[in-house]
């Protein structure tokens, strides 16, 4: 077997300890990776999935067959000898459940066969439940996706601008706040987890473009590939130290926009400051290709707008980012929930 | 002796275990044995080659041999178990079922029905055979008392595949830049095309900003390709992930053509065709060390221990840059194709079955 060669940085190192710091950015990275994937997985976790259960239920019962088609019954029934080795999981199952077609009522034929039996028929009942279960999930899942099916690669076809000149405002104004931990959504390269990393406020960018992503996972930072609303939804509520909003602000649709600051709000801890920095339409609509404006249909709300939205959602204190830079193609918002 | 004949759940043509049931059969039909293929559903594109297995029991002669072609969970199982014939099961891997179970429940049920139906077809075999070493570790845990190992005939390269040579190929990628990862196979779970994936942003990222994934197979659990779809967008490498879907010899001959290197991360892999179709034409090798891979790649490629998308793409990057080592790769990959002897896999097979009459 040939070996590998050492994965090759970008560049070089003077001692051992660069490398080492190298490997662990390099191991957040494959983890992002990782988890960017997982999310994708129907069922999101094992937790979802009914194979334990199954298991368990075939290694005590014998194996169950559902959905056994009209001609595996056919193969089934010719050549399954009483009590022979071809007894099959059906017939198997059965044989542990008298007929309840002779006559008598099943409680009686449940007392006639014993205990064995009717634990065999329960044990049958959380089957059918399981799979009941499973069809009502997917039944959910397939409604959930006709509703709002996500379009791929969406960040890719609206792409965050990158805060260039709005960092140095945004850090300030989180630093003057004593934001203890905070999420930048669309983080892009991650200028403003730089610059909070200097500042020593606990900052983890969230960034649904994978090859953005990775300079900065490179670099160090915390990100979480994936969507902002994901990220808020996944934390637990009023645990948040604050929030920043840009790039999905510019793509997003009217209920998807309500729904973002819904969950801002459900997420950031009583006291804690919300910054939005968002593009003015006309801009916005400038950067956009004809094909995006119609698959995202984004709203680019007016700054007023964002006002009464993030006051309608319980927000307080809203107000224009001081020391703003000169740039007219942008404005940002801040606001705090009531503490 | 009557006649053998084997039973398959359902033939398909273009799969490894239909092309593989059908030489077979063709092997024994030339020895002046009778032999038929029974199924349990009729594809239509085979109609013509098999015959319901519910009517076998009308058609059975004394001393007749059954060959199961065991890939999949089946209601012949238990029904083959009972019957009276001698029995050879011919197995080709159940991938296990948690690989399954994040993406789909039934097909992860399935799949436990089949190692169910593995070890209730144990005591009753006179034979088993294995496609691998790795194969034939399943068989002996499962219980069988007999077992040998003999690759699938359907590993043997297509014509179109062995009249390739590297030489033609170099002219078949032309001018385009930026290396040309491969990957064939079925797209499922085990295959973990989503680690070559990520391996692949990562080349791109610090190896090569042109490098380009071609996936050719068959999307065998559909909520598996569509996370790879949404996956490809998310990272940002829809220009340069291509899904082929299912594909014919001539397609896949020119995948092969084109291709700078074929990389396997599967997670478990019984035997894996594509590997000895790149070695037979000389295409470098990259894949995960798993299942039967190591025993099947032999030294005819590289492998490595961790799927850390660094590690692939560096091992890829380096590899590619080093025509010396790939040239070396080449000829141990020849030796590995001969020492697996894959011409006569069937034959050898076919007098291992023949002999139980």
């Amino acid at each position: 077997m040939a070996s590998p060669s050492p994965p090759q940085g970008n560049g070089s190192h003077d001692d051992g300890s660069h490398d080492d710091g190298e490997a662990e950015h390099q191991a957040a990275a494959v983890a992002a990776l990782r988890a960017a994937f997982a999310r994708l997985q129907p069922q999101g976790s094992d937790a979802w999935n009914f194979l334990a259960a199954f298991t368990h239920l075939g290694d005590q019962y014998g194996p169950y067959q559902p959905g056994a088609s009209e001609v595996s019954k056919l193969l089934l029934a010719p050549a399954a000898p009483e009590g022979g080795r071809g007894r099959t999981r059906g017939a198997a199952w059965k044989r542990r459940v008298p007929d309840e077609g002779a006559g008598a009522s099943p409680g009686a034929v449940l007392a006639a066969a014993g205990p064995q039996a009717e634990l065999s028929q329960a044990m049958a009942q959380v089957v059918e439940a399981f799979r009941f279960l499973a069809g009502r999930v997917a039944t959910l899942e397939r409604q959930l996706a006709r509703r709002d099916r996500p379009v791929e690669g969406a960040a890719w076809l609206a792409p965050a601008p990158e805060l260039g000149e709005w960092v140095e405002p945004v850090r300030a104004h989180l630093v003057a706040l004593a934001a203890p931990e905070v999420l930048h959504g669309d983080c892009g390269e991650g200028r403003l987890l730089d610059a909070l990393d200097v500042s020593a406020v606990r900052a983890t960018g969230v960034e649904p473009r994978g090859m953005v992503a990775l300079g900065s996972l490179e670099r160090g930072r915390r990100i979480v590939i994936g969507e902002v609303d994901e990220a808020l939804a996944a934390r637990p509520p009023a645990s948040l130290g604050g929030l920043v909003l840009s790039g999905v602000v510019d793509r997003l649709p009217l209920h998807g926009l309500l729904a973002l600051v819904d969950q801002a709000h459900r997420a950031l801890a009583p006291g804690a400051p919300l910054v939005v920095v968002a593009h003015h339409r006309a801009a916005a609509a400038a950067r956009l290709t004809e094909g995006a404006r119609d698959l995202l249909q984004p709203c680019n709300l007016a700054a007023q707008t964002w006002e009464d939205v993030l006051g309608r959602a319980g927000f307080a204190h809203v107000a224009p980012l001081r020391d703003a830079p000169d740039d007219e193609s942008r404005f940002a918002l801040t606001a705090t929930v009531p503490a | 002796m009557s006649g053998i004949h084997q039973f398959v759940p359902m033939l398909h043509r273009g799969d490894a275990v239909g092309r593989h049931t059908l030489r077979l059969r063709d092997l024994f039909v030339a020895r002046g044995i009778a032999s038929r293929i029974y199924v349990e559903m009729v594809d239509p594109a085979t109609a013509d080659e098999t015959v319901a297995a519910v009517d076998y029991p009308a058609q059975c002669e004394p001393g007749d041999i059954v060959v199961y072609q065991f890939a999949t969970a089946s209601a012949m199982a238990p029904w083959l178990a009972a019957r009276p014939e001698t029995l050879v099961v011919n197995y080709h891997n159940i991938t296990p079922p948690e690989l399954f179970a994040a993406w789909d429940n039934h097909l992860a049920l399935g799949q436990l029905r089949a190692q169910s139906e593995l070890r209730l077809l144990a005591p009753r075999a006179a034979l088993a055979v294995a496609d691998s070493a790795y194969n034939k570790e399943h068989l002996d845990a499962a219980g069988f008392a007999r077992s040998a190992v003999v690759p699938p005939s359907a590993a043997l390269a297509s014509d179109l595949l062995c009249a390739q040579a590297r030489g033609s190929a170099d002219s078949a990628r032309g001018a385009v830049r930026g290396t040309r990862w491969l990957s064939v196979g079925r797209v499922a779970p085990n295959k973990a095309v989503h680690d070559t994936i990520t391996a692949l942003l990562v080349a791109r990222a610090r190896h090569d900003p042109e490098a380009t994934l071609l996936i050719v197979g068959k999307p065998a659990v559909a909520s598996y390709a569509d996370a790879l779809r949404r996956y490809v967008a998310d990272l940002g490498l829809q220009g340069a992930v291509t899904f082929a879907g299912h594909a014919g010899d001539t397609t896949v001959a020119a995948a092969y053509a084109q291709a700078d290197v074929l990389v396997v991360m599967s997670e478990h892999e019984g035997f894996c065709v594509p590997v000895t179709e790149a070695m037979t034409v000389g295409l470098p090798v990259v894949a995960y060390a798993q299942g039967a891979l190591p025993e099947i790649l032999g030294q005819g490629g590289v492998l490595v221990d961790s799927k850390n998308p660094y590690l692939v793409a560096g091992t890829i990057a380096a590899l590619l840059a080093d025509p010396a080592r790939c040239d070396a790769l080449a000829a141990a990959g020849h030796e590995q194709l001969a020492a697996l002897d894959l011409a006569t896999a069937g034959t050898r097979l076919a007098d291992l079955v023949c002999a139980l009459a």
